[in-house]
Protein backbone atom coordinates (compact mmCIF):
# COMPACT_ATOMS: atom_id res chain seq x y z
CA UNK A 1 0.00 0.00 0.00
CA UNK A 2 1.26 3.63 -0.99
CA UNK A 3 1.38 6.32 2.22
CA UNK A 4 1.29 9.93 1.59
CA UNK A 5 1.89 12.24 4.65
CA UNK A 6 1.93 16.03 4.26
CA UNK A 7 2.50 18.37 6.97
CA UNK A 8 1.24 16.09 9.35
CA UNK A 9 1.16 17.08 13.17
CA UNK A 10 0.21 15.41 16.26
CA UNK A 11 0.19 16.83 19.48
CA UNK A 12 -0.39 15.75 23.01
CA UNK A 13 -1.74 18.97 24.77
CA UNK A 14 1.93 21.08 24.94
CA UNK A 15 4.01 18.42 23.04
CA UNK A 16 4.34 18.48 19.28
CA UNK A 17 5.17 14.61 18.72
CA UNK A 18 4.86 15.23 15.00
CA UNK A 19 5.98 18.37 13.44
CA UNK A 20 4.99 19.08 9.89
CA UNK A 21 6.47 15.46 8.59
CA UNK A 22 5.93 15.03 4.93
CA UNK A 23 6.76 11.79 2.79
CA UNK A 24 5.68 9.52 0.41
CA UNK A 25 6.23 5.50 0.99
CA UNK A 26 6.17 3.40 -2.31
CA UNK A 27 3.93 0.09 -1.99
CA UNK A 28 5.98 -3.26 -1.85
CA UNK A 29 9.07 -2.09 0.35
CA UNK A 30 10.42 -2.55 3.55
CA UNK A 31 11.49 0.27 5.40
CA UNK A 32 12.99 1.04 8.61
CA UNK A 33 12.10 3.65 10.43
CA UNK A 34 14.91 4.58 12.70
CA UNK A 35 14.92 7.17 15.54
CA UNK A 36 15.81 8.34 19.08
CA UNK A 37 13.69 7.66 22.34
CA UNK A 38 11.27 10.10 21.72
CA UNK A 39 11.68 10.62 18.19
CA UNK A 40 8.37 10.63 17.62
CA UNK A 41 8.38 6.95 15.59
CA UNK A 42 5.64 4.64 17.84
CA UNK A 43 3.63 8.70 17.19
CA UNK A 44 4.22 8.08 13.66
CA UNK A 45 3.27 4.31 13.42
CA UNK A 46 -0.03 5.04 15.84
CA UNK A 47 -1.08 7.79 13.37
CA UNK A 48 -0.42 5.70 10.33
CA UNK A 49 -2.41 2.61 12.16
CA UNK A 50 -5.76 4.65 12.99
CA UNK A 51 -4.30 4.11 16.52
CA UNK A 52 -4.80 7.78 17.05
CA UNK A 53 -6.24 10.80 15.36
CA UNK A 54 -3.23 13.30 13.79
CA UNK A 55 -4.12 17.32 15.18
CA UNK A 56 -3.16 18.82 11.80
CA UNK A 57 -2.41 18.07 7.87
CA UNK A 58 -2.76 14.83 6.17
CA UNK A 59 -1.84 10.74 5.61
CA UNK A 60 -3.78 8.85 2.83
CA UNK A 61 -3.40 5.47 2.24
CA UNK A 62 -3.96 4.48 -1.23
CA UNK A 63 -5.06 7.55 -1.64
CA UNK A 64 -7.55 7.22 1.20
CA UNK A 65 -7.50 9.19 4.95
CA UNK A 66 -6.86 6.31 7.10
CA UNK A 67 -8.85 7.44 10.86
CA UNK A 68 -12.15 5.55 11.33
CA UNK A 69 -12.11 4.04 7.39
CA UNK A 70 -12.70 0.57 7.13
CA UNK A 71 -11.56 0.36 4.20
CA UNK A 72 -8.48 1.33 4.97
CA UNK A 73 -7.47 0.38 8.77
CA UNK A 74 -8.73 -3.40 7.96
CA UNK A 75 -5.27 -3.53 5.34
CA UNK A 76 -3.05 -1.85 8.18
CA UNK A 77 -1.34 -3.67 10.68
CA UNK A 78 0.31 -2.42 13.62
CA UNK A 79 2.38 -4.65 16.60
CA UNK A 80 3.26 -2.89 19.01
CA UNK A 81 5.01 -3.84 22.53
CA UNK A 82 2.16 -3.16 24.53
CA UNK A 83 0.01 -6.14 23.54
CA UNK A 84 -3.31 -5.14 22.09
CA UNK A 85 -3.54 -8.19 19.96
CA UNK A 86 -2.76 -11.19 21.96
CA UNK A 87 -3.43 -9.75 25.70
CA UNK A 88 -6.97 -11.89 25.85
CA UNK A 89 -6.76 -15.08 27.77
CA UNK A 90 -4.85 -17.73 25.66
CA UNK A 91 -2.69 -17.58 22.77
CA UNK A 92 -4.89 -19.38 20.83
CA UNK A 93 -7.59 -17.06 21.86
CA UNK A 94 -5.56 -14.14 20.82
CA UNK A 95 -4.73 -16.33 17.17
CA UNK A 96 -9.14 -16.87 16.73
CA UNK A 97 -9.65 -13.21 17.18
CA UNK A 98 -7.36 -12.09 14.64
CA UNK A 99 -8.48 -15.11 12.47
CA UNK A 100 -11.98 -13.17 12.82
CA UNK A 101 -11.21 -9.92 12.39
CA UNK A 102 -8.00 -10.19 9.83
CA UNK A 103 -9.64 -10.58 5.80
CA UNK A 104 -5.86 -11.70 5.00
CA UNK A 105 -5.30 -14.35 7.61
CA UNK A 106 -2.85 -17.29 6.97
CA UNK A 107 -3.53 -19.85 9.45
CA UNK A 108 -1.23 -21.95 8.03
CA UNK A 109 1.35 -19.53 8.39
CA UNK A 110 0.37 -18.89 12.14
CA UNK A 111 0.11 -22.71 13.24
CA UNK A 112 3.74 -23.03 12.00
CA UNK A 113 5.00 -19.57 13.60
CA UNK A 114 3.94 -21.37 16.70
CA UNK A 115 5.78 -24.10 16.16
CA UNK A 116 8.95 -21.98 14.85
CA UNK A 117 8.23 -20.22 18.70
CA UNK A 118 7.45 -22.82 20.42
CA UNK A 119 4.60 -21.46 21.83
CA UNK A 120 1.84 -23.37 23.24
CA UNK A 121 -1.65 -22.42 22.03
CA UNK A 122 -3.47 -23.20 25.29
CA UNK A 123 -1.23 -21.10 27.59
CA UNK A 124 -2.45 -18.10 29.24
CA UNK A 125 -0.91 -14.71 27.19
CA UNK A 126 -0.59 -13.46 30.82
CA UNK A 127 1.84 -16.09 32.74
CA UNK A 128 3.91 -16.03 29.24
CA UNK A 129 7.13 -13.95 29.27
CA UNK A 130 8.27 -11.12 27.63
CA UNK A 131 9.74 -12.71 24.57
CA UNK A 132 6.98 -15.41 23.92
CA UNK A 133 4.25 -12.52 24.41
CA UNK A 134 6.42 -10.18 21.66
CA UNK A 135 6.75 -13.84 19.78
CA UNK A 136 2.85 -14.08 19.50
CA UNK A 137 2.77 -11.10 18.56
CA UNK A 138 4.78 -11.14 15.39
CA UNK A 139 3.28 -14.39 15.05
CA UNK A 140 -0.37 -12.20 14.86
CA UNK A 141 1.54 -9.62 12.24
CA UNK A 142 3.04 -11.77 10.17
CA UNK A 143 0.26 -13.88 9.24
CA UNK A 144 -2.37 -11.05 9.28
CA UNK A 145 -0.79 -10.29 5.99
CA UNK A 146 -1.88 -6.64 6.28
CA UNK A 147 -1.09 -4.97 3.00
CA UNK A 148 0.48 -2.62 5.13
CA UNK A 149 2.21 -4.15 8.29
CA UNK A 150 4.13 -2.18 10.97
CA UNK A 151 6.51 -3.31 13.72
CA UNK A 152 7.00 -0.89 16.03
CA UNK A 153 9.90 -2.66 18.57
CA UNK A 154 7.61 -5.33 19.01
CA UNK A 155 10.02 -8.12 18.76
CA UNK A 156 12.46 -6.34 21.33
CA UNK A 157 11.55 -8.59 23.98
CA UNK A 158 12.68 -11.85 21.91
CA UNK A 159 16.14 -13.23 22.51
CA UNK A 160 18.47 -13.08 19.90
CA UNK A 161 17.75 -16.64 18.16
CA UNK A 162 13.96 -15.99 18.50
CA UNK A 163 14.53 -12.70 16.33
CA UNK A 164 16.30 -14.30 13.89
CA UNK A 165 13.93 -16.80 13.24
CA UNK A 166 11.32 -13.42 12.80
CA UNK A 167 13.83 -11.85 10.20
CA UNK A 168 14.05 -15.05 8.46
CA UNK A 169 10.07 -15.64 8.61
CA UNK A 170 9.50 -11.65 7.71
CA UNK A 171 11.97 -11.82 4.83
CA UNK A 172 10.39 -15.40 3.42
CA UNK A 173 6.75 -14.44 3.53
CA UNK A 174 7.87 -10.98 2.14
CA UNK A 175 8.73 -12.57 -1.02
CA UNK A 176 6.23 -14.96 -0.82
CA UNK A 177 3.67 -12.30 -0.57
CA UNK A 178 5.34 -8.67 -1.08
CA UNK A 179 3.33 -5.86 1.05
CA UNK A 180 4.50 -2.45 2.61
CA UNK A 181 6.43 -3.49 5.41
CA UNK A 182 7.51 -0.82 8.33
CA UNK A 183 9.88 -1.79 10.73
CA UNK A 184 10.84 0.20 13.96
CA UNK A 185 14.02 -0.65 15.33
CA UNK A 186 16.78 0.29 17.55
CA UNK A 187 18.71 -2.89 16.72
CA UNK A 188 19.63 -0.91 13.72
CA UNK A 189 22.57 -3.12 12.52
CA UNK A 190 20.86 -6.69 13.52
CA UNK A 191 17.87 -5.20 11.02
CA UNK A 192 19.27 -2.79 8.57
CA UNK A 193 20.03 -5.70 6.15
CA UNK A 194 16.11 -5.98 5.75
CA UNK A 195 15.53 -2.41 4.84
CA UNK A 196 15.32 -1.11 1.06
CA UNK A 197 14.61 2.25 2.04
CA UNK A 198 15.11 4.41 5.22
CA UNK A 199 13.49 6.77 7.37
CA UNK A 200 15.23 8.88 10.27
CA UNK A 201 13.43 10.92 12.30
CA UNK A 202 13.80 13.13 15.19
CA UNK A 203 12.35 15.28 17.13
CA UNK A 204 9.38 14.61 15.07
CA UNK A 205 10.82 15.78 12.10
CA UNK A 206 11.84 13.97 8.82
CA UNK A 207 15.56 13.95 8.51
CA UNK A 208 16.78 11.37 6.04
CA UNK A 209 14.19 9.34 3.81
CA UNK A 210 16.58 7.32 1.54
CA UNK A 211 17.15 3.88 0.13
CA UNK A 212 19.28 1.76 2.46
CA UNK A 213 22.03 1.41 -0.05
CA UNK A 214 22.18 5.13 -1.11
CA UNK A 215 22.26 6.22 2.55
CA UNK A 216 24.98 3.51 3.62
CA UNK A 217 27.05 5.29 0.25
CA UNK A 218 26.93 8.45 2.45
CA UNK A 219 29.66 6.96 4.54
CA UNK A 220 32.75 5.49 4.03
CA UNK A 221 35.22 3.50 6.23
CA UNK A 222 38.94 5.17 5.19
CA UNK A 223 42.09 2.24 6.66
CA UNK A 224 45.74 2.42 6.10
CA UNK A 225 48.97 4.00 7.57
CA UNK A 226 48.12 6.41 10.17
CA UNK A 227 49.55 9.82 8.60
CA UNK A 228 48.07 8.78 4.87
CA UNK A 229 44.58 8.34 6.48
CA UNK A 230 44.96 11.84 8.17
CA UNK A 231 45.99 13.58 5.26
CA UNK A 232 42.96 12.02 3.35
CA UNK A 233 40.10 12.78 5.91
CA UNK A 234 41.64 16.61 6.37
CA UNK A 235 38.72 18.88 6.20
CA UNK A 236 35.85 16.03 5.76
CA UNK A 237 33.54 14.98 8.87
CA UNK A 238 35.01 12.36 10.40
CA UNK A 239 32.34 10.35 12.07
CA UNK A 240 35.08 8.76 14.14
CA UNK A 241 38.60 6.69 14.18
CA UNK A 242 40.20 3.92 15.67
CA UNK A 243 43.87 3.13 15.76
CA UNK A 244 45.61 -0.03 16.19
CA UNK A 245 49.40 0.08 15.99
CA UNK A 246 50.22 2.52 12.71
CA UNK A 247 47.04 1.49 11.29
CA UNK A 248 44.09 3.48 11.24
CA UNK A 249 40.71 2.91 10.72
CA UNK A 250 38.20 6.56 10.28
CA UNK A 251 34.74 6.40 9.45
CA UNK A 252 33.82 9.64 7.27
CA UNK A 253 30.53 11.28 6.28
CA UNK A 254 29.93 12.45 2.91
CA UNK A 255 29.88 11.61 -0.53
CA UNK A 256 33.30 10.46 -2.08
CA UNK A 257 33.64 10.99 -6.12
CA UNK A 258 35.70 9.20 -8.10
CA UNK A 259 38.91 11.35 -8.04
CA UNK A 260 39.15 10.73 -4.20
CA UNK A 261 38.33 6.98 -4.63
CA UNK A 262 41.37 7.31 -6.44
CA UNK A 263 43.89 9.04 -4.39
CA UNK A 264 42.90 6.48 -1.36
CA UNK A 265 43.61 3.95 -3.38
CA UNK A 266 47.12 5.11 -4.59
CA UNK A 267 47.51 6.36 -1.17
CA UNK A 268 47.48 2.91 -0.19
CA UNK A 269 44.61 3.53 1.65
CA UNK A 270 41.27 0.91 1.61
CA UNK A 271 37.88 2.06 1.08
CA UNK A 272 34.71 -0.08 2.67
CA UNK A 273 31.39 0.90 4.07
CA UNK A 274 29.98 1.52 7.33
CA UNK A 275 27.78 0.34 9.75
CA UNK A 276 23.98 2.02 9.08
CA UNK A 277 24.20 2.80 13.08
CA UNK A 278 26.97 5.01 13.15
CA UNK A 279 25.41 7.05 10.32
CA UNK A 280 22.59 7.18 12.39
CA UNK A 281 24.14 8.21 15.73
CA UNK A 282 25.70 10.78 13.28
CA UNK A 283 22.53 12.22 11.89
CA UNK A 284 20.59 12.71 14.59
CA UNK A 285 23.20 14.29 16.66
CA UNK A 286 25.23 12.20 18.97
CA UNK A 287 24.73 12.04 22.99
CA UNK A 288 21.77 14.12 24.46
CA UNK B 1 -22.23 -5.22 10.52
CA UNK B 2 -20.93 -8.37 10.99
CA UNK B 3 -22.57 -10.49 13.64
CA UNK B 4 -20.07 -10.37 17.10
CA UNK B 5 -20.22 -13.59 17.20
CA UNK B 6 -16.95 -14.20 18.83
CA UNK B 7 -17.22 -11.54 20.99
CA UNK B 8 -20.53 -13.43 22.55
CA UNK B 9 -18.75 -16.71 22.86
CA UNK B 10 -15.84 -15.65 24.58
CA UNK B 11 -17.90 -13.90 27.29
CA UNK B 12 -20.28 -16.15 27.33
CA UNK B 13 -18.16 -19.56 27.42
CA UNK B 14 -16.87 -17.39 30.14
CA UNK B 15 -19.27 -16.49 31.75
CA UNK B 16 -21.19 -20.53 32.10
CA UNK B 17 -17.98 -21.52 33.72
CA UNK B 18 -17.84 -18.65 35.90
CA UNK B 19 -21.61 -19.64 36.63
CA UNK B 20 -21.32 -23.43 37.04
CA UNK B 21 -18.70 -22.74 39.93
CA UNK B 22 -20.55 -20.14 41.62
CA UNK B 23 -23.71 -22.44 41.20
CA UNK B 24 -21.80 -24.92 43.04
CA UNK B 25 -20.79 -22.78 45.92
CA UNK B 26 -23.84 -21.09 46.40
CA UNK B 27 -25.30 -24.61 46.71
CA UNK B 28 -22.68 -26.02 49.17
CA UNK B 29 -23.61 -22.60 51.12
CA UNK B 30 -27.27 -23.62 50.97
CA UNK B 31 -26.38 -27.06 52.31
CA UNK B 32 -23.92 -25.96 55.04
CA UNK B 33 -26.87 -23.52 56.57
CA UNK B 34 -29.49 -26.15 56.46
CA UNK B 35 -26.87 -28.59 58.35
CA UNK B 36 -25.88 -26.22 60.52
CA UNK B 37 -28.34 -23.19 60.98
CA UNK B 38 -31.71 -22.62 59.76
CA UNK B 39 -32.58 -23.03 55.89
CA UNK B 40 -36.19 -20.04 55.84
CA UNK B 41 -35.07 -17.83 52.89
CA UNK B 42 -33.37 -18.30 49.49
CA UNK B 43 -29.65 -18.18 49.15
CA UNK B 44 -30.08 -16.75 45.60
CA UNK B 45 -31.69 -13.68 46.55
CA UNK B 46 -28.30 -12.87 47.95
CA UNK B 47 -26.33 -14.65 45.89
CA UNK B 48 -27.47 -11.91 42.83
CA UNK B 49 -25.07 -9.56 43.66
CA UNK B 50 -21.75 -10.64 42.67
CA UNK B 51 -22.88 -11.20 39.37
CA UNK B 52 -23.79 -7.56 38.55
CA UNK B 53 -20.46 -6.98 39.46
CA UNK B 54 -19.16 -9.53 37.12
CA UNK B 55 -21.79 -7.92 34.53
CA UNK B 56 -19.97 -4.70 35.93
CA UNK B 57 -16.23 -5.55 35.32
CA UNK B 58 -17.73 -7.17 31.83
CA UNK B 59 -18.49 -3.77 30.80
CA UNK B 60 -15.64 -1.87 31.70
CA UNK B 61 -13.20 -5.01 29.97
CA UNK B 62 -15.50 -4.57 26.87
CA UNK B 63 -13.53 -1.54 26.13
CA UNK B 64 -10.46 -1.39 28.14
CA UNK B 65 -9.73 -5.17 26.34
CA UNK B 66 -11.59 -5.37 23.73
CA UNK B 67 -11.56 -1.76 22.11
CA UNK B 68 -7.78 -2.04 21.92
CA UNK B 69 -7.31 -5.33 20.25
CA UNK B 70 -10.40 -4.30 17.58
CA UNK B 71 -8.88 -1.33 16.30
CA UNK B 72 -5.58 -3.09 16.28
CA UNK B 73 -6.70 -5.96 14.03
CA UNK B 74 -8.38 -2.90 12.30
CA UNK B 75 -11.71 -2.36 12.98
CA UNK B 76 -13.01 1.17 13.24
CA UNK B 77 -14.55 2.68 16.74
CA UNK B 78 -17.77 2.92 15.12
CA UNK B 79 -17.89 -0.88 14.62
CA UNK B 80 -16.27 -1.61 17.71
CA UNK B 81 -19.28 0.80 19.12
CA UNK B 82 -21.83 -1.00 17.31
CA UNK B 83 -20.53 -4.74 17.52
CA UNK B 84 -20.07 -4.43 21.69
CA UNK B 85 -23.93 -2.66 22.05
CA UNK B 86 -25.15 -5.72 19.58
CA UNK B 87 -23.00 -7.75 22.46
CA UNK B 88 -24.30 -6.15 25.55
CA UNK B 89 -28.07 -6.43 24.59
CA UNK B 90 -27.80 -10.00 24.14
CA UNK B 91 -25.05 -11.13 26.84
CA UNK B 92 -27.47 -9.67 29.52
CA UNK B 93 -30.40 -11.50 28.48
CA UNK B 94 -28.10 -14.25 28.46
CA UNK B 95 -26.83 -13.68 32.35
CA UNK B 96 -31.03 -13.21 33.57
CA UNK B 97 -31.43 -16.29 32.22
CA UNK B 98 -28.58 -17.85 34.01
CA UNK B 99 -29.69 -16.26 37.16
CA UNK B 100 -33.59 -17.36 36.35
CA UNK B 101 -32.39 -21.34 35.95
CA UNK B 102 -30.72 -20.86 39.42
CA UNK B 103 -33.49 -19.97 40.96
CA UNK B 104 -35.32 -22.27 39.29
CA UNK B 105 -32.95 -25.43 40.73
CA UNK B 106 -33.07 -23.60 43.75
CA UNK B 107 -36.77 -24.20 44.11
CA UNK B 108 -35.76 -28.25 42.94
CA UNK B 109 -33.48 -28.47 45.93
CA UNK B 110 -35.67 -26.29 48.39
CA UNK B 111 -38.64 -28.80 47.20
CA UNK B 112 -36.31 -31.76 48.36
CA UNK B 113 -35.18 -30.29 51.56
CA UNK B 114 -39.04 -29.11 52.37
CA UNK B 115 -37.83 -25.54 53.09
CA UNK B 116 -39.74 -22.78 52.01
CA UNK B 117 -37.83 -20.23 49.20
CA UNK B 118 -39.05 -17.13 50.79
CA UNK B 119 -37.74 -13.80 48.95
CA UNK B 120 -37.40 -11.50 52.01
CA UNK B 121 -36.46 -8.53 49.69
CA UNK B 122 -39.07 -5.81 47.20
CA UNK B 123 -38.70 -7.64 43.75
CA UNK B 124 -40.79 -7.33 40.79
CA UNK B 125 -41.31 -11.08 41.39
CA UNK B 126 -43.06 -12.35 44.66
CA UNK B 127 -42.09 -16.24 44.32
CA UNK B 128 -38.99 -17.54 42.14
CA UNK B 129 -41.10 -19.03 39.73
CA UNK B 130 -42.15 -16.28 38.22
CA UNK B 131 -39.98 -16.44 35.52
CA UNK B 132 -41.13 -13.81 33.23
CA UNK B 133 -40.40 -11.42 35.75
CA UNK B 134 -37.51 -13.00 37.13
CA UNK B 135 -35.85 -12.84 34.02
CA UNK B 136 -36.95 -8.96 33.26
CA UNK B 137 -35.95 -8.00 36.60
CA UNK B 138 -32.40 -9.07 36.23
CA UNK B 139 -32.34 -8.51 32.68
CA UNK B 140 -33.14 -4.83 33.47
CA UNK B 141 -30.22 -5.56 36.18
CA UNK B 142 -27.31 -6.88 33.87
CA UNK B 143 -28.25 -4.12 31.21
CA UNK B 144 -27.20 -1.35 33.17
CA UNK B 145 -24.72 -2.70 35.12
CA UNK B 146 -23.11 -3.64 32.08
CA UNK B 147 -23.03 -0.72 30.16
CA UNK B 148 -22.18 1.48 33.35
CA UNK B 149 -19.18 -0.59 33.61
CA UNK B 150 -18.57 0.28 29.85
CA UNK B 151 -19.56 4.15 30.60
CA UNK B 152 -16.93 4.16 33.37
CA UNK B 153 -14.24 1.92 31.61
CA UNK B 154 -14.41 4.23 28.98
CA UNK B 155 -14.14 7.20 30.75
CA UNK B 156 -11.12 5.74 33.01
CA UNK B 157 -9.32 4.32 29.57
CA UNK B 158 -9.89 7.95 28.15
CA UNK B 159 -9.09 10.18 30.79
CA UNK B 160 -7.03 7.99 33.46
CA UNK B 161 -7.92 9.73 36.91
CA UNK B 162 -10.15 11.62 35.47
CA UNK B 163 -12.36 8.79 34.68
CA UNK B 164 -13.54 9.17 38.49
CA UNK B 165 -15.77 11.61 36.93
CA UNK B 166 -18.19 9.16 35.44
CA UNK B 167 -19.01 7.11 38.74
CA UNK B 168 -21.63 9.18 40.22
CA UNK B 169 -23.55 8.95 36.78
CA UNK B 170 -22.98 4.83 36.80
CA UNK B 171 -24.12 4.53 40.46
CA UNK B 172 -27.49 6.81 39.09
CA UNK B 173 -28.27 4.40 36.27
CA UNK B 174 -27.59 1.38 39.09
CA UNK B 175 -29.92 3.26 41.18
CA UNK B 176 -32.73 3.49 38.43
CA UNK B 177 -32.46 0.15 37.91
CA UNK B 178 -33.00 -1.02 41.16
CA UNK B 179 -35.75 1.45 42.03
CA UNK B 180 -37.23 0.37 39.08
CA UNK B 181 -37.42 -3.30 39.60
CA UNK B 182 -38.36 -2.33 43.40
CA UNK B 183 -35.09 -3.41 44.94
CA UNK B 184 -32.51 -1.84 47.03
CA UNK B 185 -29.16 -1.26 46.37
CA UNK B 186 -27.03 -1.96 49.18
CA UNK B 187 -24.21 0.18 48.91
CA UNK B 188 -22.70 2.75 51.07
CA UNK B 189 -24.76 5.78 51.02
CA UNK B 190 -27.10 4.91 47.99
CA UNK B 191 -30.01 5.16 50.79
CA UNK B 192 -30.36 8.72 50.54
CA UNK B 193 -31.18 8.86 47.17
CA UNK B 194 -34.83 7.14 46.69
CA UNK B 195 -36.94 7.99 43.82
CA UNK B 196 -39.76 6.53 44.88
CA UNK B 197 -40.85 4.72 41.87
CA UNK B 198 -43.68 2.15 41.56
CA UNK B 199 -42.21 -1.11 39.99
CA UNK B 200 -44.27 -2.86 37.03
CA UNK B 201 -43.41 -4.56 34.07
CA UNK B 202 -43.62 -1.69 31.64
CA UNK B 203 -41.99 0.46 33.53
CA UNK B 204 -39.11 -2.21 33.71
CA UNK B 205 -38.82 -2.35 30.37
CA UNK B 206 -38.65 1.49 30.09
CA UNK B 207 -36.39 2.22 32.16
CA UNK B 208 -34.15 -0.80 30.66
CA UNK B 209 -34.34 0.30 27.22
CA UNK B 210 -34.24 4.00 28.51
CA UNK B 211 -31.01 3.27 30.93
CA UNK B 212 -29.34 1.20 28.04
CA UNK B 213 -29.66 3.68 25.53
CA UNK B 214 -28.44 6.73 28.02
CA UNK B 215 -25.45 4.32 28.78
CA UNK B 216 -24.93 3.89 24.76
CA UNK B 217 -25.32 7.57 23.91
CA UNK B 218 -23.00 8.55 27.21
CA UNK B 219 -20.27 6.15 26.33
CA UNK B 220 -20.14 7.20 22.46
CA UNK B 221 -18.90 10.02 22.59
CA UNK B 222 -15.91 8.91 25.06
CA UNK B 223 -14.85 6.29 22.42
CA UNK B 224 -15.32 7.58 19.23
CA UNK B 225 -12.02 9.15 18.51
CA UNK B 226 -10.46 7.78 21.72
CA UNK B 227 -6.36 7.20 20.85
CA UNK B 228 -4.92 3.98 21.66
CA UNK B 229 -2.38 4.21 24.69
CA UNK B 230 1.13 3.40 24.45
CA UNK B 231 1.78 1.90 27.33
CA UNK B 232 -0.15 -1.60 28.12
Amino acid sequence: MRVDAHDLVLRYGDVTALDRMSFSLEPGKIYGLLGRNGSGKTSLLSVLAAFRKHSEGTVRVDGAPVFENRDVTRRVSLIRDTGETVDISSAEDALEFAKWLRPDWDAALAASLMDTFAINPKKEVSGMSKGQRSALGVIVGLAGRAPLTMFDESYLGMDAPARHAFYDALLADYMAHPRTIILSTHLIEEVSSLFEEVLIIDRGRLLVQEEAETLLSRGTSVTGPILQVDAFTEGMTVLGARELGPTKSAMVYGHLDDVRRKRAVESGLDLGPIAMQDLFVHLTGGPR
Amino acid sequence: MRFPSRLLAANMWFAVMLWAGYLVLVTVITLAVELFGELNQSAWEQATQLPRWYAFFTGVTLVRQFLPLYIAHGQTRREFGAQAAVTVALFAPFLSALITISYLLETALYGLLDRPQVISQAHLFTEPTQVPLVFAEYLLEFLVWIIGGSFIGAGFYRWGAGGLLTIPVGILLAVLAETATGGELRLPLLRVIDLNLSPSAAMTAGVGIGAFVLGLALTWPLIRDVPLRNKA
